[in-house]
């Protein structure tokens, strides 16, 4: 009837292209943004995510993504090169005063680029593949580590120690965690091993799955858990825990907690009056070294097995190991009475389940 | 827009003048809620012819099938038996567009979920001329001035459809309608909110541009006496049944009303010819 | 009468144009590692004028690297998930319907989920694979509108308290059946969905996927922008829109499935980011009323803005830590959603 569509037809083309080329534009302006952050010569390592990276000899800035790491740095004695780590790497104090770049799972990658880090670590474990992914785009070397049980702890560490241009430092290290190891073991050998409920988080109750470090750290300590699951961190329902009936449960506290809740509270919880090793109060509580996957995990296995098997130590108290050469007085007291355990039980069992 | 303007005499001279524009050919048809089970309603097989410039009343009582009527014209429901045609072709299987340039529709009340102002809402009668993108040409906004100018209400243009009366949402709405340009205008109920005088205005308009724009018009209305005032044609429906057709005279007769609205009543004959209907009490 | 012409169009288009690009300035000086406004001058020319190797160093990488990424994630995102919103708002004639509180967010989340689970079980080049997690996003979303339609019909209509009642319920039986796959599935996949569900921009994409969703943003909104008119009318009814020409259900199809890809699209780079689909239509209605042909292209900036905003703040409020931007929609949205319900615009 009226020649007006052609029209509008061809109106409503153009603007729909300008429009859409609003948000094209700027897209464009990324693509020429060449980096090479150093020109000497590289060399070629594959991480535990199966990667090739490509890091300097001797990486000089080194970023850690995870306080397990962090700790490792500290005890191969190579402190001085970590220029950053996460809001949770709290191990040893004289890390928490280094450079925050955030969380593990989140951390701020304009932080990182801006120390300029040549080596980035980072753990399969709690940090993302999409932040390894990133820090490769941006041309950060980043070299992922994966323990899944206590060899691969003393395996990782030597690895780092290699990566970061120290492998005799890496070698006394772990012969010595290795020996503390097979000393346990030797001492050991005729007990059979106590079951134990581990509990990361009470409220919901939540523990280890076999596949875990931690778990592997119990049975290094003639303990074997009662939790039989392939999930890493399995929610407990207090039934199954009361079917099972563990001989002791065990917590890993942080050492410096401010007693606000101790024992008792939980052991009036209904519910959990039933277990015989709350009416008995045997329990056990460990560093919280437990939860990472670091050198002084050696120390956390020494302490709960001297806790659990109290007879195969004739030289009770529990001895006192550092943890590694490079940081003889960071290691912090292996046994907490039972009040102090106390309070901070969900605090730090938030920490560890959250930053390890 | 063709046509001079006739001065509005009885249908009659329309009539005679042109070809049957709307046809409507034993026309029947069934709802059920699922086809496995017997039909809630039923509208028995009814003809009728409308020619350009006609008006068509459908009057019944509630649930006598007028709205479906209505519907069936319109293309949006298809008959269960029969056709209807307009200028020849049957409106359900004009293609959406096509029947929105032949078929305007004006329901009981149009809802808006923003806020629109009157020749916006005007401007959507030309949607059928454009495409599903489309930007107003002059020569849409010159029909839409001469709609809203047809119906009264180009003082209206600029305000909001939610601050204005009953009376003037409806010429709007109407306004509209006159916007698609139709060969053939529909309307479903189109007094029911309004006061009497508005019922006079609209009716009188729509007589004026039936014969002005040579629509043909389809009214369906409770209201006996404008119907029998205004129409050219009365199509009186029962419980689905149409149990007559034809001028307002023969079809607005005291019997056959009393029976349809179970109500004493009397008719009788104004000067030009038309019925008028009175009811009375029933004690 | 004032008609919408080209001219005011493009006008009001290039304000908003303008306005966003402030704000990217300003986001991109903004962020934990501090830049100066002047050094960001420099950059900018620097990189217009296609002299990348003469930036300065330091924060070249901070800024054009991790910062505009960002920013330019954000405004497709924001805007993919602004057109979206205004299109289901008009073709469900619910002012209150967005992606997300229609659960499309979330079915283009489980999508997202169970693509990354079948991904981890087939063996595929990078490149492939980062294109499957947008696809199961698109299919989630897609499968979900439809099933939010049906449960918001009423008598062949759809009804509004209905509606939003399906959404609701939807997403509650969806984020059940996302925690239940997040709780037996503990791959290494799946690390970081929590946080990403949230609504997250922080993870850099691949580049080839931020391409893949421009084009896939142009392409749906386009398609969404051809139907403007139509949108309009649907405002009053399918019926009435129907007796005035509109080709209802191909407008719906088209409609429904660019919203969807729109959704999914965002979804499976950002999380379910909420609000943003709903809000910032409502606020370009109130600046330029309600005309799908000014309301489609000025929420797909505002949109952009909008994001561009709550993820700056989300970078620098508790810096270096990054909070979810979704956290920050949400804040600012849920408040703003409710006085909108009181005023009953529903």
């Amino acid at each position: 009837m009226q020649p007006v569509s052609s029209q509008s037809a061809r109106h409503a083309g153009i603007l729909a292209v300008a429009f859409l080329l609003l948000f094209v534009i700027p897209l464009s302006a990324q693509s020429l943004t060449p980096h090479e952050l150093s020109p000497a010569p590289m060399h070629e390592v594959v991480d535990d995510f199966g990667r090739t990276v490509r890091v300097p000899p001797v990486p000089s800035r080194i970023v850690s993504l995870a306080p397990s790491l962090t700790e490792t740095l500290y005890a191969l004695g190579v402190q001085d090169r970590l220029v950053g780590d996460t809001d949770f790497c709290d191990y040893p104090p004289d890390a928490q005063k280094k450079t925050k770049v955030g969380g593990a799972i989140n951390p701020n990658l304009e932080e990182i680029a801006a120390l300029r880090p040549d080596l980035v670590l980072v753990t399969k474990e709690i940090n993302r593949l999409d932040t390894v992914r990133a820090l490769e785009t941006l041309g950060i070397p980043a070299y992922a580590t994966d323990a899944r049980n206590v060899d691969d702890i003393l395996s990782t560490t030597q690895k780092l120690a290699d990566l970061l241009g120290v492998p005799e430092t890496g070698k006394s290290l772990a012969a010595e965690l290795r020996s503390r190891l097979n000393a346990l073991q030797t001492s050991l050998q005729a007990i059979p091993p106590t079951r134990v409920l581990f509990i990361v988080w009470t409220e919901p109750l939540i523990s280890v799955g076999r596949d875990t470090f931690i778990a592997d750290a119990i049975r290094k300590a003639d303990a074997v858990s009662i939790v039989d699951s392939a999930q890493d961190w399995p929610q407990m329902s207090l039934e199954e825990v009361v079917r099972l009936q563990p001989e002791y449960l065990v917590f890993a506290a942080s050492h410096s907690d401010s007693a606000s809740r101790d024992f008792d509270t939980l052991a009036n919880r209904p519910g959990w009056r039933i277990l015989d090793a709350v009416r008995n109060r045997r329990f056990a509580v460990i560093s919280d070294a437990v939860n990472r996957p670091a050198p002084r995990i050696v120390s956390a296995i020494e302490d709960l097995a001297h806790q659990l098997h109290p007879s195969a130590f004739p030289q009770a108290p529990a001895p006192e190991k550092p943890a590694g050469p490079a940081t003889p007085k960071q290691v912090l007291p292996a046994t907490a009475s039972p009040a102090r355990i106390a309070g901070n039980l969900l605090t730090s069992a938030q920490e560890n389940s959250c930053a390890r | 827009m063709s046509t001079a303007a006739r001065h509005p005499l009885p249908g009659d001279a329309a009539r005679a003048s042109s070809d049957v524009r709307l046809s409507v050919e034993q026309v029947s048809y069934a709802y059920a809620p699922n086809p496995s089970q017997a039909p809630l309603f039923t509208l028995e097989a009814l003809s009728f012819q409308a020619r350009p410039g006609e008006l068509v009343a459908i009057l019944g009582p509630n649930a006598s099938g007028k709205s479906t009527l209505l519907k069936l014209i319109s293309g949006s429901l298809e008959p269960l038996s029969g056709r209807i045609f307009l200028n020849g072709f049957a409106t359900h299987s004009l293609p959406v567009k096509t029947r929105a340039q032949r078929i305007a529709l004006v329901q009981q009340e149009s809802r808006l979920l923003f806020p629109a102002r009157a020749w916006e809402f005007v401007m959507q009668g030309r949607h059928p001329y454009g495409g599903g993108l489309r930007f107003e040409s002059d020569q849409d906004i010159a029909i839409v001035n001469n709609a809203l100018a047809q119906v009264g209400a180009s003082q209206l243009v600029d305000r909001w459809m939610d601050k204005i009366s009953g009376g003037e949402k409806q010429r709007i709405i109407l306004a509209r309608a006159l916007a698609q340009q139709p060969l053939l205008l529909l309307l479903d109920e189109p007094t029911l909110h309004l006061d009497i005088g508005a019922q006079v205005d609209l009716l009188e308009s729509l007589r004026r541009l039936a014969m002005q724009n040579r629509y043909t018009v389809v009214v369906v209305t409770h209201e006996l006496n404008l119907a029998g005032e205004y129409a050219d044609q009365v199509v009186l429906l029962q419980r689905g049944k149409c149990l007559r057709v034809g001028p307002p005279a023969t079809v607005l007769q005291r019997e056959i009303l009393e029976q349809v609205f179970q109500a004493p009543l009397t008719v009788e004959m104004t000067a030009s010819g038309r019925p008028r209907v009175t009811l009375f009490s029933n004690k | 009468m004032r008609p919408l012409t080209l001219a005011r169009l493009f006008l009001r288009c290039g304000v908003l144009a303008a306005i966003l690009f402030v704000v990217v300035v300003i986001a991109l000086k903004l962020g934990a590692v501090q830049v100066s406004l002047y050094g960001l001058g420099k950059d900018l020319i620097n990189v217009l004028l296609h002299r990348a190797n003469s930036l300065s160093t330091d924060y070249g990488m901070i800024v054009l690297d991790i910062r505009l990424p960002r920013i330019l994630l954000g405004i497709v995102v924001g805007a993919s998930l602004s057109v979206a919103g205004a299109s289901f708002q008009a073709l469900l004639r619910n002012p209150l319907a967005d992606p997300y509180v229609l659960g499309v967010s979330s079915g283009a989340a489980l999508g997202a989920i169970v693509a990354l689970i079948v991904e981890s079980h087939l063996n595929l080049t990078p490149d492939v694979a980062g294109l499957i997690t947008p696809i199961g996003a698109f299919i989630g979303a897609a499968l979900t509108i439809a099933v939010v339609y049906f449960l918001g019909l009423r008598d062949g209509e759809i009804d509004s308290t209905t509606l939003l009642l399906g959404g609701i319920i939807t997403v509650s039986f969806l984020s059940a059946i996302i925690m239940f796959l997040m709780t037996t599935l503990s791959g290494s996949n799946l690390r970081g969905t929590a946080f990403w569900l949230m609504g997250d921009l922080s993870t850099p994409q691949p580049r080839s996927l931020l391409y893949f969703l421009c084009l896939g943003f142009i392409v749906a909104a386009s398609a969404i922008y051809t139907t403007a008119s139509d949108l309009n009318l649907l405002l009053a009814g399918e019926k009435e829109a129907m007796h005035l020409g509109v080709d209802v259900p191909r407008v719906r199809i088209v409609v429904y499935l660019s919203a969807s890809v729109l959704t999914g699209l965002a979804v499976s780079v950002s999380g379910a980011i909420g609000y943003v689909g709903l809000l910032v239509p409502h606020v370009m209605r109130l600046i330029f009323g309600s005309d799908h042909r000014m309301l489609l292209p000025a929420s797909a900036l505002g949109g952009a803005i909008a994001i561009v905003i709550a993820d700056t703040l989300a970078r620098t409020v508790t810096a270096p830590t990054d909070l979810p931007v979704g956290a920050m929609t949400a804040a600012a949205g849920a408040p703003l959603f409710l006085y909108l319900l009181r005023r009953r615009i529903a």
